[in-house]
């Protein structure tokens, strides 16, 4: 098959992920995937080799290519009929916690007995009985998470199950919501069904087979040279996470990466045993984040296929906190965004386009409750922005989204305030929060929120402790990532992962953390640091005593010594 | 008094500006380009205008289309802007929403484009109000007077103020702005209420931000423009073209700057909705294909899909527009080889330097250049004639860098390029039809812009749609559009409330005082009370839901009616309808100030020759889809065609800016109209 062929189908696949994903933000009822886009779209082909995707969490997408193989894997191939839909959210198999199901469907073309390709959904359910509403912080099995779904099928050949769906409907604080988002989820997987059949009906299904061994092929291909062009060898890292919301105890992430050629290999079994809180990771995640790092460095401009990854190999041992095993808890298991950058920072070592850290985890937080207007279960988050690190080309970027979440957004304050009886006082960057350097760290945010009738407030912090890191001289953020729960008063209380009761009148004040800076901040351009100032990102204070550079009221800016000297080495 | 005998429109375009005139007496329609003058944008504008043959002294209706809004936000060359928010908030514009664009969310190295505003130029003042409208805390008024004056002194020119739930009661927005107005009468102050009256801060905000970015800049060119007319002796309307259709007059524009940002593919749609209307089409997809980019947008019965939610390079626009599915793909777009595979775009050529063929220095294939392989375009027909291509370099191109390295004939490597663009066209059409449960095979594909003509047999065949309709003068259909508009004026409120019957009534209340509004900008654009036309609508979702779908108001709709119609279009639109309440979201009117329009289409200049066979100039080997095999292709002359003429493909069919490419299996006919159909 020719190259333009190859390229024609491939434009028609990708097109099928994307109308899926639109049908889903239309026709969803939760605001995680409507306002978030807490969701993650994926086409496999027959051999669970993933064809095209479509942007939502990154983190998911890499989740359900584990969940596909599980999935199908316990149902059984021989068992899928056309029109079924298979739910999974067993995190072992599904690689996500219990509340993140996937959904798939198989797809057949004409004549086949097995299926020919798989769509899956994945979003986020946004109650399905756990033991508490809204996130479990303190779980320490799978069994205090939500009902477990072990490869069902909701939908046997078109016709939905009536008793699995009120097992559904009674085991959730929020059946409404659940079954609207369900009936997205369907609309999404029906549309992409359509599309596939037509694709197959316009260039038959041999032809297509063919264009996608060479789409994977040549994915492969240019993952391979862009890991030959990065130099030999083996580094390793590691980083802590404050605890496990049961002990105090930091607990140990670590990262062994070895490049040899055209492997790429990621060895976690440095890191601690599992713990007993629900900080655990399935592997089904760890692979996910270590799949969207190596993306990240080596294809990131083209939509991703399985061909993509296949440098790459990860281990790690079963029982390891990073490869979870039953009954392990692990409904916070976004403790991945506190290690997703070790590969980063342990390539840093021998490779210098390397970014430094952003202010790394930042889950945001939640308001449970019943609200006292429409006496009906809220539940509602955000996503905290962070400081991305700097690079060796340019500042780090203000208050985005976590790097393995960049096509999430934040919750609009005005749909916070509508949906939950909470009320903001303020929203804004927080100066000199982001790392000094010749290239600066991006800022993180402070957002003060209070409750105006009783509430619950999680909050999901996990990287209190320890500082973002900084590369070649740059320094590290001067302050963490806080939540400071009944700020001003006595009670002020710095959080972690827990959960509060919240009085009228009662809030918190939380404070993202700012990215690592690159580069000694006395090399910074003193118009940088100048524009810095005016601009109120860095105060004049530590322009003078971290940059080197003295700003008058009235604008202008003069060296230190310490800056002329370092000048005069 | 002078007669006023003609209608003016001028659409002004990153390379060119048209001129289309109208002479109501004759039914004479001219259409005339001249290159576009960025320096001194009206001086362009003045010399297509007068390269048509109407006089400025006889127009009655001048009607012009500017990208100069959105250009100077592409290029950061608008005003120094601040921003006025609440206390504590200042951040929101920069805080934005955290998400990287689509296409970059693998890089972790993200660096965002310059903000459009400093920080050192927003200030928050004491004020507060809440979710439901309730002053909490009362705006600080002194406040607002040192915030103006710490912008000015700063250099501010102008200031967008957006404060939280102002669109649940708008009085701080208003105080802050009488207020700064009052105070700073150089300061140009554009507050987020008078845009956007829904929830979402950054949004609104970003949507002020825009605005008063723009707003200095597009006062002095509309004023420059309007002082060179007058000076000509045009004492007749000056309209303006918005994003989503419908013209307004340049007082409007100068006070609603942000409408006009895209007001030239705006053109486009408007022209196609006409020609659908005057030739009993209700069911069409625009196609508009320039140089470097595609614009597609869907018409259900004569009415376009219209969204809030444009977006200029990931910065979000809550104004109304046509909902226009753009891909990076035209007739300059670069085809090249990735380890094998044939990509098409998303770099472009651009006007300069242009496909190989325009012999400016690009090595690079194009679309254009492809089309040359194929024998759609000949070296010395190219713009009437004007300019030469050179041919020989664009098939060296292609056998070169894609025919070689693919290992097939350089036709097929042309014909490839066309084939890849097809399919990336495929999945935008897609995206915009079959996810709302409509079918492309019940639509009719207009096709203009430069290359339009010569892409949309092609895609008609390839989707199976039933026709494709090629106006006269498609190349300069958006300015023809723009001659065919009405005034339109939108105004909307979020209410937030269940549809029942009390909450319907309320609506009543709600809509009378929006029409109102709409009437009183109407009146202050000189529309009679007779041709002042009301729309009312309500933008509805389930209770839950976060989109909503737009349905119209009819005087005898009860809250039953008005929850079948929304069943009905959500059942359409995404195959399923809920059983849920259903939520009023935003309430809308739109007023719209018919004018009197050309009855006719632009028609080139008829022979009189009755041969059926006239027209036809000539014949070259072409590359043919239906077949896939190059045959022989009779060129016909378009405007040599008589009325009703029936041309077989295979067949090329040019005029002086484009060609209508006819394959084997495919029929065109001329209709009296002059437009052109293939089917």
């Amino acid at each position: 098959m020719d190259g333009a062929t190859v390229e024609v189908i491939r434009h028609y696949l990708n097109s099928t992920a994307e109308q899926m994903r639109r049908t889903l933000i239309r026709t969803a009822f939760n605001p995680v995937i409507y306002e978030v886009l807490d969701f993650g779209i994926s086409v496999y082909d027959r051999r669970r080799r993933l064809i095209s995707e479509s942007s939502g969490i990154l983190s998911f997408l890499g989740a359900n290519d584990f969940a596909i193989h599980k999935g199908v894997e316990k149902v059984g191939v021989e068992n899928l009929c056309p029109g079924d839909v298979v739910i999974i959210n067993v995190p072992y198999w599904s690689g996500a916690h219990a509340a993140d199901a996937m959904m798939f469907t198989p797809v057949f073309g004409e004549g086949s007995d097995l299926p020919d390709a798989y769509l899956a959904v994945r979003a986020h359910w946004m109650d399905l009985g756990a033991k508490d509403p809204g996130y479990v912080l303190d779980s320490t099995s799978v069994h205090q998470e939500g009902l477990i779904l072990p490869a069902v099928k909701l939908v046997k050949q078109g016709v939905v199950d009536p008793q699995i769906m009120a097992i559904l409907r009674y085991n959730s604080r929020m059946p409404d919501t659940i079954i609207g988002d369900f009936n997205a989820q369907i609309s999404a997987m029906r549309v992409g069904e359509r599309r596939l059949g037509q694709i197959w009906d316009k260039f038959g299904l041999a032809e297509v087979d063919a264009a996608i061994d060479m789409i994977i092929e040549h994915g492969a291909r240019t993952a391979r040279e862009a890991v030959r062009e990065m130099p030999d060898g083996q580094w390793s890292a590691h980083d802590w996470l404050d605890d496990d919301g049961i002990s105090h105890d930091l607990i140990r992430m670590a990262v062994t990466v070895t490049i040899e050629g055209d492997k790429f290999t990621v060895d976690y079994g440095d890191s601690d045993p599992g713990v007993p809180g629900p900080v655990n990771i399935p592997f089904g995640s760890t692979l996910s984040q270590a799949k969207n790092v190596f993306k990240s460095l080596t294809t990131p401009d083209t939509p991703a296929n399985h061909g993509h990854y296949q440098p790459l190999e990860v281990i790690c041992p079963p029982g390891n906190l990073f490869h979870a095993v039953y009954p392990a808890a692990t409904y916070t298991l976004w403790s991945t965004m506190v290690s997703f950058e070790l590969i980063n920072k342990a390539l840093a070592q021998g490779m210098d386009h390397i970014a430094a850290s952003s202010g790394s985890d930042e889950p945001g937080f939640m308001a449970v409750g019943t609200h006292p207007d429409t006496e009906e279960m809220y539940s509602v988050s955000n996503n905290e922005g962070i400081g991305w690190g700097a690079t060796p080309f340019h500042d780090g970027a203000n208050a985005l989204q976590h790097l393995s979440t960049t096509a999430v957004r934040n919750t609009s304050m005005e749909v916070l305030e509508h949906k939950s009886p909470i009320f903001h006082e303020r929203l804004e960057l927080r100066r000199d929060s982001g790392g000094a350097g010749r290239w600066r760290g991006g800022l993180g945010v402070c957002r003060e929120v209070k409750w105006l009738a009783v509430g619950e407030l999680l909050s999901m912090k996990k990287k209190t402790k320890t500082k973002p890191w900084a590369l070649h001289g740059g320094h590290e953020p001067e302050t963490t990532n806080t939540m400071i729960v009944w700020p001003d008063t006595d009670r002020a209380h710095r959080a972690r992962m827990e959960r509060f009761t919240m009085q009228p009148g009662e809030g918190f004040r939380n404070y993202s953390a700012g990215g690592g800076g690159w580069g000694n901040p006395l090399d910074r351009p003193i118009e940088l640091v100048l524009k810095d100032v005016l601009d109120e990102y860095v105060s004049a204070e530590k322009a003078q005593t971290v940059y080197g550079v003295r700003v008058s009221p009235d604008g202008a800016a003069t060296p230190t010594t310490a800056r002329l000297e370092r000048q005069a080495d | 008094m002078t007669e006023r005998r003609y209608r003016l429109a001028v659409d002004i375009g990153g390379t060119f500006v048209d001129a289309v005139s109208y002479d109501e007496q004759t039914g004479e329609i001219t259409v005339r380009k001249a290159p576009t003058t960025p320096s001194a944008p009206a001086e362009g504008v003045i010399t297509a205008t007068g390269a048509t043959n109407a006089s400025l002294e006889e127009a009655s209706v001048y009607t012009h289309g500017t990208t100069l809004g959105l250009n100077a936000i592409l290029e950061r060359k608008g005003a120094v802007t601040g921003i006025i928010t609440n206390e504590g908030f200042r951040d929101i514009f920069e805080i934005a929403r955290g998400d990287l664009p689509s296409g970059s969310k693998y890089d972790f190295q993200y660096r965002r484009p310059e903000l459009l505003v400093k920080r050192r130029h927003t200030v928050g003042v004491p004020g507060r109000i809440d979710h439901r409208g309730r002053v909490v805390t009362e705006l600080d008024r002194q406040a607002v007077i040192e915030a103006g004056r710490l912008l000015s002194e700063r250099g501010v020119e102008s200031v967008a103020v957006c404060f939280l739930h102002s669109y649940a009661n708008t009085e701080h927005e208003e105080a802050a702005k009488s207020i700064l107005t009052e105070a700073f009468p150089d300061l140009s102050v554009s507050v987020s209420i008078d845009l956007v009256r829904e929830y979402h801060e950054y949004e609104r905000t970003s949507t002020a931000v825009a605005d008063a970015y723009i707003r200095p800049i597009l006062g002095r060119y509309l004023n420059d423009l309007e002082e060179r007319l007058r000076s000509r002796g045009f004492d007749g309307s000056f309209l303006i073209m918005r994003s989503a259709g419908g013209a307004m007059t340049s007082e409007i524009a100068r006070v609603s700057p942000l409408l006009t940002v895209f007001s030239g593919p705006a053109g486009g749609i408007a022209g196609t909705i006409s020609l659908g209307e005057s030739t009993g089409r209700s069911s069409l997809i625009s196609f508009d294909v320039g140089g470097t980019s595609l614009d597609a947008c869907v018409i259900v019965d004569g009415a376009p899909t219209e969204v809030y939610e444009a977006e200029i390079e990931a910065l979000p626009i809550r104004i109304p527009v046509f909902d226009i599915r753009t891909i990076g793909a035209g007739g300059g777009s670069i085809a090249w080889m990735d380890k094998g595979l044939l990509r098409v775009g998303p770099h472009s050529a651009g006007a300069v330097p242009g496909p190989i063929c325009y012999g400016r220095g690009n090595t690079e294939p194009t679309v254009t250049d492809a089309a040359l392989c194929l024998g759609y375009l000949a070296a010395d027909e190219f713009l009437g004639g004007e300019m030469d291509l050179d041919g020989e370099a664009a098939v060296r191109g292609v056998t070169e860098k894609l025919a070689e390295p693919l290992g097939m004939s350089t036709e097929r490597a042309a014909a490839s390029v066309f084939d890849v663009l097809l399919a990336r066209t495929v999945g935008a059409i897609r995206e915009i039809t079959v996810e709302r449960g409509l079918d492309p095979r019940e639509f009719s594909l207009v096709a203009f812009g430069g290359a339009g003509p010569m892409l949309a047999p092609l895609l008609a065949r390839e989707m199976e749609m039933p026709e494709v309709v090629v106006p006269a003068a498609p190349a300069v259909f958006s300015a023809w559009g723009m001659l065919m508009s009405d005034l339109e004026y939108d105004v909307g409120r979020t209410v937030l409330t269940m549809l029942d019957d009390a909450t319907l009534a309320q609506m009543q209340g709600v809509l009378a005082q929006l029409e109102s509004e709409a009437d009183q900008v109407l009146a202050a654009q000189s529309v009679p009370p007779d041709h002042r036309v009301f729309m009312r609508r309500l933008d509805l979702r389930y209770n839950g839901q976060e989109h909503t779908l737009s349905v119209e108001l009819e005087e005898a709709d009860d809250h039953e009616s008005v929850a079948a119609k929304f069943h009905e279009q959500h059942l359409e639109r995404y195959g399923h309808e809920l059983d849920e309440e259903v939520q009023i979201l935003t309430a809308r009117v739109r007023g719209v100030g018919l004018l009197d329009k050309p009855a006719g289409h632009p028609a080139g200049e008829r022979s009189s020759n009755s041969d059926q066979t006239a027209g036809r100039v000539g014949e070259r080997h072409a590359f043919d889809f239906a077949t896939r095999r190059r045959r022989l292709f009779p060129i016909y002359e378009r405007n040599l065609l008589q009325p009703e003429a029936e041309i077989k493909g295979p067949a090329i069919i040019r005029e002086p800016t484009c060609v209508t490419v006819v394959h084997s299996d495919q029929t065109a006919v001329a209709d009296r109209l002059g437009i052109l159909v293939v089917r």
